[in-house]
């Protein structure tokens, strides 16, 4: 077996099945607990109305934060924009999925694809800076904050490389180890503070709830 | 509006007072003895007792992406990474991580367990620089609620016998006999008697069966006499059947800034049973920010099922009778624009913002928004009872500049805000700035606005 197929083969197939399971696991965790209900009276009717409009509010920031926020919130918006077309509108990646799930969808021309992705890379390459040299940042970071920059930079990087041929190591090798950061990311996901993407919005409409029965917007 | 406390007397009572206040810690009882083992299996079994679905989520959602720290003016007006809100809440993450997170199994070899000295670290970041203000609940992109969990690490360290002597003091102190700063019902009688000689009118009280009750505190009773005072007349001045209680007329919980949740449980039931006891419609809760919350939302939890009261704070019940017309204020030219400080456990914490806007609007006042307002209000730097702590003196100071600062911008030149401890560090920040701006109580100057009208029942002829 070649790396390529080792990569593409068991580690992927593998990285999925821990994927899956893990996140599974840890969102049922989650949900398998315990809520407490509060008895007071609610200032305000239209509690899960007001749930469900902090976990899209927040994705704006309020006017008065901009100055000292608005750098890293106009980041975290392109970085994740970038990331859902370089994953899902990818040219190459669609052929991928659609040979996964048996269908496909439009994709994004290359010329456009491209430099979204080097963008995304580059702001993560940033981020990853910005984390290692401010000090607030550095204060409040632990190996769960590198780590999961790190492997998620490693898909786009090696993704890079490999479209664009650049380096000393042969297409397939390239390939392979394209195929092998993704099944580290997809592996590392739910363990990390990836998991973010299953507790962000619930984590809003909690706040919304929250704050509602009080009489507050949040 | 009659004046009950002149400049003099209260500038008098505030040297005193804060003479006071600066030396309770000297008073407390020794902290708790206990081992250090003790200390962190109490602290854990709080921190596994607050950790809900809620929770758990909230603390999976954390990015560390340090937003929290842009909103807090502690950070703010340091640039100390330490003071990052969400850094505060690392120890209940440990324990999450290491005792119920679904991914304990695996996190445990990892994460080690808490320690007393992790503890002791602690008392700083959530006494001193935290009050719990929640601003950054604001900015956080995943809208955790910091605020409440560091209510829940307070819970933890008095459980471990680490709060401050100073809370410590005002906690044992209200746990024995249910007063504040030695309020206690004598001097309280002497207050309402004494405000009753200058309003000129008998002040209900233990009326049964009133459809309001007004609540004061021990800060009031010593100090913002002109608060109390202020609600008193607007009461009477529109005929309300409401009444003071000997039994229920402190509104401060002390229980609930240290951290003592029992303490917060019993004095909460307390005024309860005393407020269903008097069968009062409504309950009108003083000056004093965090009285609110902890009896609008506390009550129901302290007694384990819904009640049947309302509660409002001043601001709230005055503004709204303003708002449908049953209270009617005299315009008056005001030259001075004027900021309105929203305390954040009536503001952020409570939802009543445009109440007090509406009564200052009715009053003629310009008022001048604050850059940083309603929701999104910095503190003013003293609140959660941080105001009392001499080790967060400079802490203080840094909140109510950057406060300071925004007021200044927004060029006003007067400052109104509804809530006792607010005003006490407002004023004590003034007094270490150089800086001159009046600070005034909103049931003041709302009673300062009541028009003339004819003699009412129980008046002096």
């Amino acid at each position: 077996m070649t790396l390529l197929e080792f990569a593409r083969g068991p580690a992927l197939q593998w990285a999925a099945v821990i994927f899956v399971i893990g996140m599974l696991w840890r969102t049922l965790g989650l949900l398998l607990m315990l809520r407490s209900r509060p008895l007071s009276k609610d200032r305000k009717k239209g509690l899960a109305g007001a749930g469900v409009k902090t976990m899209f509010s927040r994705f704006l920031l309020p006017k008065v934060f901009a100055k000292r926020v608005g750098f890293q919130y106009l980041l975290g918006w392109i970085w994740h924009v970038g990331f859902v077309l370089t994953v899902f509108f990818f040219q190459v990646h669609v052929m991928f999925f659609k040979g996964l799930v048996g269908f496909g969808w439009p994709a994004l021309p290359n010329s456009v694809v491209l430099p979204v992705a080097a963008v995304s890379l580059g702001i993560l390459v940033i981020l990853l800076v910005r984390r290692m040299t401010n000090p607030m940042l550095r204060y409040i970071s632990n190996f769960n904050d590198y780590s999961s920059v790190i492997v998620t930079i490693l898909p786009f990087a090696t993704g890079f490389a490999t479209f664009t041929h650049i380096g000393v190591l042969p297409y397939e090798t390239l390939l392979a180890l394209h195929f092998l950061s993704v099944a580290l990311l997809l592996v590392w996901f739910p363990f990390s503070k990836l998991f973010h993407v299953i507790t962000v919005l619930p984590s809003r409409y909690i706040l919304g709830v929250k704050f509602w029965r009080r009489g507050v917007e949040a | 509006m009659t004046e009950v406390i002149t400049k003099q007397e209260r500038e008098e009572a505030f040297a005193m007072f804060y003479g006071m206040a600066a030396s309770i810690g000297e008073l407390a009882d020794p902290a708790p003895e206990m081992t250090d083992e003790e200390r962190v299996e109490r602290a854990k079994e709080v921190f596994l007792k607050g950790i809900d679905n809620n929770v758990a989520v909230q603390l999976d959602a954390c990015l560390h992406c340090g937003a929290c720290a842009q909103a807090c003016q502690f950070f703010i007006g340091t640039e100390d990474p330490k003071y990052t809100p969400i850094h505060k809440l690392d120890l209940l993450k440990k324990v999450y991580k290491r005792e119920l997170s679904p991914l304990s199994w695996l996190l445990k070899p990892f994460t080690p367990d808490i320690t007393v000295e992790d503890l002791r670290n602690q008392v700083e970041l959530v006494y001193d620089s935290c009050t719990m203000c929640g601003r950054c609940n604001m900015v956080c992109p995943s809208a955790i609620n910091i605020g409440d969990l560091v209510s829940l690490n307070r819970s933890a360290m008095a459980a471990a016998g680490l709060a401050p002597a100073e809370l410590r003091y005002m906690r044992d102190g209200q746990e024995a006999d249910g007063t504040i700063f030695g309020a206690d019902e004598d001097l309280f009688m002497f207050r309402i008697q004494d405000i009753q000689q200058k309003l000129g009118f008998e002040i209900p009280l233990n009326k049964k069966g009133a459809d309001v009750l007004l609540m004061t505190s021990g800060l009031d009773i010593h100090l913002f006499a002109d608060a109390t005072g202020g609600a008193i007349e607007t009461l009477h001045h529109m005929g309300v059947d409401y009444t003071l209680a000997t039994d229920a007329y402190e509104g401060a919980n002390f229980g609930s800034l240290s951290g003592y949740d029992a303490t917060k449980k019993k004095l909460t039931k307390h005024s309860t049973e005393a407020i269903e006891a008097l069968g009062v419609k409504t309950v009108i809760v003083p000056e004093c920010g965090h009285s609110y919350p902890a009896l609008r939302f506390g009550a129901a939890e302290a007694m384990g099922r819904p009640v049947n009261f309302e509660v409002m704070t001043v601001s709230e019940y005055f503004g709204r009778a303003v708002m449908d017309g049953r209270l009617k204020l005299e315009k008056k030219s005001h030259p001075k624009p004027i900021a309105l400080h929203d305390p954040c456990k009536v503001g952020r914490w409570g939802g009543v913002f445009d109440e007090p806007r509406e009564i200052l609007k009715a009053c003629g006042y310009d008022l001048h928004e604050t850059e940083s307002n309603r929701q999104y209000n910095f503190c003013c730097g003293g609140g959660a009872a941080n105001f009392l702590l001499p080790s967060a003196d400079k802490l203080k100071r840094v909140g109510y500049r950057v406060k300071m600062g925004e007021i200044e911008a927004a060029g006003a030149e007067e400052l109104v805000v509804s809530c006792g401890s607010c005003r006490m560090n407002f004023e004590v920040g003034k007094v270490k700035a150089g800086d001159s701006i009046p600070v005034e109580s909103l049931a003041a100057i709302i009673a300062a606005h009541l028009p003339k009208k004819e003699t009412v029942e129980g008046d002096k002829v």
